[in-house]
């Protein structure tokens, strides 16, 4: 709901019960009002007619009887309400009488004096009408000046909405925004700015970090890996067993660097810092580029492997080096958890990309084998991150990775719903 | 062939000249960007390589953005510590020939050094003679003692790697990286290695070639002189 018709729904709940309370209070104090006026003509008629009374004159005729009766009867004396028929209206009239005992001409005479109160509802119906009336404009004019507050007092509000609606968190930018004369506006444009900037600060703090963390540590590594190249060169490495200590920490050095390196994708992953555009390729080319390549260790181990590639999937704009991750991990992993002869089926649709191997079935919960470091075989000198970087990549762009395993023909397969 | 070695890390620096000299190259080396700069301005390389992360008021990139505004006709290999998939596509975006994720084989190096090379300079009038053995890398053609050999394509390029290093010990996982990309876990795939080193040496030797490739038993390989 629009805060203008939450705050108008406010004001008619709050205007409603004061003007009802005012027509309460109207109603009543205009007929108290009235009577008293009623009774006070009442008593100086009475008065009149006493001095009348007393001067021996006789009391006067009255065209009409209802106003002035007297009566040679005791009557209750006093103030009373009573209805009258108006021969006029044809209606019963609410009249408000005074009787008092006057001695005419020597013997006792009862007078009753009459006059007309004015009809409840006739009054009701007056101040209905009048509050009704003003409740009515009094509305109107707050929705009309609501209404054009609204668009012209949020408008710098909605501007900052369509600025926030439209700002990307990776475009690492600070957001800017017209000065506004409104306090409150400006002060959540200040906010929104301060944030805005701390984000782009902390983004680029993490940025340099990981890209320092990287160049720190890969160049030790490369010192080490070019280093123990040469010492292999040395004639003294027909010696078997210094070779072997050689062979050994190069290997080390080689696993440390490409651990570190997959560590450094999935933090590069993780702060979706990837500058380079998302370009249109075809994955089915990547495919097949990928297979060429890898096409030795398909044979090493006998592995034979098939593209369905139906079509490609239209509209997909992928960082060149992250199809190329994803295409490769999803590859290697098929590879490495194949049997001795197996196959592989790789299946692109413009939905998914499917790619399934046999292999025995796996222990523990599917769910955890995109976690890190997670490795079927212990003894594995991988370090189990090429999961978590399909995963990642599949989060980077929204895509769905999911793990199946039949038990039937004893196939896994990984899915990536684009 | 001479070339610009633009690395700030000294060790490392060193290492890589002693390696490029043992091959045959004329190397000098610049170890800051200002260093770097001077040198690209004042001679002519045939190959430039080029390290991104330098001290001083620059990076590689700018180094790389000189040589390509100046019209150099230097080939650019980036070796880079920052392995950055964006710093990748960009130097490549510039201009630069080829580019090396530290930490990379000597070999990997050398054989990437030479295709530029090639690529570059000869046009295709370019062999590589070892021995018995002669190879038109640009047409992909080997002989031996005159007669053309066929290969598989992996076969040829792993003959093409040995014979850009000649008399050096080639480790299992230089090989490796260099036939199926450097993402590939060296670890699984030794096997293929030793499938595709023994059948390139039966066709060697079918043609009466001399067997030159030795065994560096856990090692790696060697193309030998002897």
């Amino acid at each position: 709901m629009k805060l203008l018709t939450k705050t108008n729904r406010y004001y008619l709940l709050l205007t409603t019960a004061l003007f009802a309370l005012a027509g309460v209070g109207l109603y009543y104090g205009l007929y108290a009002a009235l009577r008293h006026e009623v009774e006070e003509q009442l008593g100086n008629a009475r008065l009149q007619l006493e001095r009348r009374a007393a001067a021996g004159e006789a009391l006067p005729a009255t065209p009409f009887e209802y106003q002035l009766s007297v009566s040679p009867q005791p009557r209750p004396l006093g103030y009373r309400d009573t209805l009258l028929l108006d021969p006029v209206e044809g209606e019963l009239v609410p009249h408000r009488q005074l009787t008092f005992r006057l001695p005419v001409q020597g013997r006792p005479a009862w007078v009753t004096l009459r006059k007309s109160l004015v009809e409840t509802d006739d009054v009701l119906g007056v101040v209905l009408t009048v509050l009704l009336t003003v409740l009515a404009l009094l509305l109107l004019s707050v929705v009309l000046l609501n209404r054009w507050l609204s668009q012209r007092l949020w408008a710098p509000f909605r501007t900052t909405l369509v600025a926030l609606r439209h700002y990307g968190v990776q475009e690492h930018r600070v957001l800017e925004f017209a000065p506004v004369s409104t306090d409150e506006f400006a002060e959540l444009n200040g906010v929104l700015t301060r944030l805005t900037r701390r984000l782009v600060a902390d983004y680029e703090a993490v940025r340099e970090f990981t890209a320092n963390a990287a160049h720190e540590t890969q160049t030790p590594l490369a010192i080490m890996q070019a280093q123990l190249e040469q010492l292999l060169q040395l004639p003294e490495m027909a010696n078997p067993q210094l070779a072997g200590l050689v062979t050994d920490l190069y290997q080390a050095t080689r696993r440390l660097s490409r651990l570190h390196q997959a560590l450094t994708l999935l933090s590069h992953l993780e702060n979706r810092q990837f500058v380079a555009p998302a370009v249109s390729l075809s994955l089915a080319q990547l495919l097949r580029d990928k297979t060429e390549k890898l096409q030795p260790l398909l044979e090493a181990r006998d592995l034979t492997l098939h593209l369905h590639l139906a079509a490609e999937p239209s509209g997909l704009h992928l960082h060149p080096g992250l199809a190329d991750s994803l295409v490769h991990n999803l590859l290697q992993n098929a590879i490495k958890h194949n049997r001795p002869g197996g196959s592989i089926e790789v299946r692109l649709s413009p939905e998914a990309l499917e790619i399934s191997n046999p292999g025995p079935a796996v222990s523990g919960d599917p769910a955890r084998f995109f976690e890190r470091f997670q490795k079927h075989d212990a003894a594995s000198a991988s370090p189990g991150l090429g999961l978590s970087i399909v995963e990642q990549i599949g989060r980077y762009y929204g895509f769905r990775v999911s793990y199946t395993f039949e038990p039937n023909g004893s196939r896994h397969t990984l899915r990536v719903v684009f | 062939m001479k070339l610009l070695l633009i690395e700030d890390e000294i060790a490392l620096r060193n290492t890589l000249v002693e390696y490029l000299r043992q091959n045959g190259y004329v190397c000098e080396v610049a170890g800051s960007f200002e260093q770097a700069l001077e040198k690209v301005k004042l001679y002519d390389y045939d190959c430039v390589v080029l390290d991104l992360t330098l001290p001083g008021t620059g990076n590689g990139l700018d180094i790389l953005r000189t040589l390509k505004a100046d019209g150099s006709r230097a080939g650019v290999l980036i070796i880079s510590a920052r392995a950055s998939l964006d710093d990748r596509l960009t130097g490549l975006d510039l201009g630069a020939d080829d580019y090396l994720t530290k930490p990379f084989h000597l070999a990997e190096l050398n054989s990437r050094l030479r295709a530029i090379i090639r690529r570059r300079q000869f046009q295709g009038h370019h062999h590589i003679a070892f021995r018995d053995l002669v190879v038109w890398p640009e047409q992909a053609e080997v002989f031996v003692r005159e007669q053309p050999l066929t290969l598989t394509r992996k076969e040829y390029d792993l003959l093409l790697f040995l014979l850009t290093n000649p008399n050096r010990v080639l480790t299992k996982e230089a090989i490796a990286e260099h036939l199926c990309g450097d993402a590939v876990d060296a670890a699984d795939s030794f096997d293929f290695i030793y499938t595709h080193l023994k059948n390139l040496r039966k066709k060697l030797q079918e043609k009466g070639a001399d067997n030159y490739i030795r065994t560096m038993y856990g090692v790696g390989y060697k193309l030998s002189f002897e």
